[in-house]
């Protein structure tokens, strides 16, 4: 009970907070990190999430784009360093008197792999709790707003594999796709209770709702990419692309978990009581396929020194599943007091039902312009969950560069970037530095990221 | 409870757990009694001591764990109403215990002064101080027990009687929160 309780904790401040570094700042290359995290290259989400850059000429050398970036991880020497015997380390072991969570959790949001150099500041307060016969009340303080008030949790929707052959402009392939989605969001009680110091009250549901879906399979699809006006220098292009989805299998479960108080919060027979209920729907691998249809568009616009582009993917991708089983499950333990059966079931609710699912809608737009030795830059990426604006730009002077850059976060909060570089032939050393608030505050900490480009 | 207390303790830890803060718990330990065990009738009997105790009461914590207490402060009020007899002093004392069966170990939390009484009047009194650090481990259990003891002496020839009123009692816990 202690354990899955703990457990049930740190998972939820880590999904809670893994949302924004997820879909934010999972970069190993310095120049980005300088520019804010916008991304100039081919090699970017432009072509993922952009059907019509398929067909826009790659032009490296025009941005300075790197054909390999190493990254150094500083930060790793850092870690090794500062916890040079991992797992004797107390801080890491739950059984050590000197185990600390947040470290734990802060490692795992914010990996290692740059150098820290500005920690992040962490609440320090005090927690006060007000006991009563039958009341009970929590103040935390400044460690109260990183309570999250809203739907956290983590989502993906990726492509893993894209195999297929091409002529004049006409792909057909096979592509694979994987969708994940982790939602968690406090009920209005138990956030009431945490963040706004409400009071405890008698016989009243605390829980936390959750929804959380993972379906994968593959799509033969047929896709052009093509410049239908001007020339390699300036010119207008479309792409195109539509999926047959065929699902191999999803999972997908609604349902929530907490506890529910009794006649009184600190006397009676049983003060709580652990509930939980849940509706889950999946259709497993060797199931009838799932079926679907959807699509992506994209243009791009190259003249001169200016590119724009705007990409939309999986649009009307509903999946219907045809052969899919449903259960709820329910929980309640009456037995934490000592008093009363544990009550607990699982039983199918329908069999070889129809269902549908959808795949998140995800766009890009960009916009790049450059001019002489200065390039600069700005996207706007949406994946379903969240959005992510990027704004930079990158300014050469001689063997060296300088970059900047702005973003705003999943969270809605402006993070900056700045760094350098130094290129000697085909061999570049970047530094750029960012700031984040991906640990367990809402302060900012900036790392400094370092790589090595090979041109 | 226990999943209560974990759930309380969790939450300390984490918040706690982000700085160097304490976590603070304060227990109204009045709210705990119930109504007619708030009052301790006491005789003392001429040119002698007794000690008159109220029942035990229950109090639920959230339990702490292996939470290293740091201090525990009480502040409350009451009012001895003597009704006769004396001159004599009325104290009050606080027990706790983790184990009400006879032969169990009991800790005396707290002293107050004794107040010179005499004659039927009303002495109200305050019960401040901060309690021995012996009972500190007794609160990192789930359950306590308190019992409040009136304590007579009786320097006259006639009997010194009357009652103490116990009008609010709470305790402040602080405490470093540690789960594990």
């Amino acid at each position: 009970m202690r354990t899955s309780v703990v457990g049930f904790g740190l998972v939820a401040l880590v999904l809670g907070y893994a949302a924004p570094a997820s879909a934010q700042w999972v970069v190993t290359d310095a120049r980005r990190v300088g520019l804010g995290g916008l991304s100039l290259g081919r090699s970017s989400g432009l072509v993922r999430y952009n059907p019509a850059y398929r067909a826009v000429p790659a032009e490296a050398d025009r941005r300075g784009q790197p054909k390999v970036t190493i990254p150094i991880p500083l930060g790793i020497i850092q870690f090794l360093h500062d916890h040079p015997h991992l797992s004797h380390d107390p801080a890491f072991n739950p059984d050590s008197s000197g185990f600390n969570p947040v470290l734990v959790v802060n490692t795992f949001l914010n990996l290692p792999l740059f150098l820290e150099v500005k920690q992040a500041p962490t609440p320090t307060n005090d927690v006060v709790f007000g006991i009563g016969r039958d009341s009970l009340r929590v103040n935390l303080g400044q460690a109260a707003q990183i309570v999250p008030q809203d739907q956290f949790g983590i989502s993906g929707s990726s492509r893993p594999l894209d195999p297929g052959i091409e002529i004049k402009g006409v792909r057909i392939g096979v592509m694979g796709w994987l969708h994940d989605e982790v939602q968690l969001q406090l009920g209005d009680t138990l956030l009431g209770f945490l963040a706004d110091s409400q009071p405890a009250r008698p016989r009243t549901t605390y829980n936390v709702l959750a929804h959380a879906i993972v379906q994968g399979g593959f799509a033969p699809t047929i896709s052009y990419a093509g410049r239908i006006a001007g020339d390699t220098a300036s010119g207008f292009y479309v792409g195109g692309a539509v999926h047959y989805y065929l699902g191999v299998g999803y999972f997908r479960s609604d349902g929530s978990a907490g506890f529910v108080t009794g006649d009184s919060i600190f006397t009676g027979p049983n003060p709580v009581t652990p509930d939980g209920r849940t509706l889950t729907q999946y259709s497993k691998p060797g199931n009838a396929l799932g079926h679907g249809v959807g699509g992506d568009v994209g243009v791009a616009w190259v003249s001169g020194p200016l590119e724009l582009g705007l990409g939309v993917n999986d649009i009307g991708a509903t999946i219907t599943w045809s052969d899919t089983r449903q259960d709820s499950a329910f929980y309640r333990d009456s037995t934490v007091a000592k008093n009363g059966p544990t009550v607990s079931y699982s039983r199918p609710v329908g069999m070889h039902v129809e269902t549908q699912t959808k795949l998140p809608v995800t766009y890009i737009a960009n916009l790049a312009y450059t001019v002489g030795k200065t390039v600069l830059g700005a996207d706007i990426l949406h994946t379903g969950v969240g959005t992510v604006v990027h704004v930079g730009g990158e300014q050469r002077l001689g063997v060296f560069a300088v970059r900047g850059g702005i973003a705003r976060d999943q969270r809605k909060r402006l993070e900056f970037g700045w760094g350098g570089g130094l290129r000697f032939g085909g061999l570049g050393l970047d530094v750029g530095f960012w700031t984040h608030t991906n640990s367990l505050s809402n302060a900012r900490a900036i790392t400094m990221a370092t790589s090595l480009s090979i041109y | 409870m226990r999943a209560l207390g974990l759930g309380v303790t969790v939450l300390a830890a984490i918040a706690v757990g982000c700085g160097g803060g304490h976590a603070i718990f304060n227990v109204d330990v009045y709210s705990f009694m119930a109504p007619k065990d708030d009052t301790v009738p006491y005789i003392v009997p001429p040119l002698s001591g007794v000690s008159v105790a109220s029942p035990w009461q229950k109090i639920s914590l959230p339990g702490a764990g292996s939470s290293l207490v740091d201090s525990i402060v009480i502040l409350g009020t009451d009012s001895i109403h003597n009704a006769s007899g004396g001159p004599g002093t009325i104290g009050l004392q606080l027990v706790m215990t983790a184990d009400t069966t006879p032969g169990a170990p009991r800790d005396t939390a707290l002293t107050v002064v004794p107040k010179p009484v005499s004659g039927a009047q009303t002495v109200p009194d305050t019960v401040r101080g901060r309690l021995r650090p012996g009972v500190d481990t007794l609160f990192t259990k789930s359950t306590i027990w308190a019992q409040v003891i009136a304590q007579g002496n009786n320097s006259s020839a006639t009997a010194l009687q009357g009652k103490m009123v116990l009008q609010s009692l709470t305790l402040t816990v602080v405490l470093t929160a540690k789960i594990f």
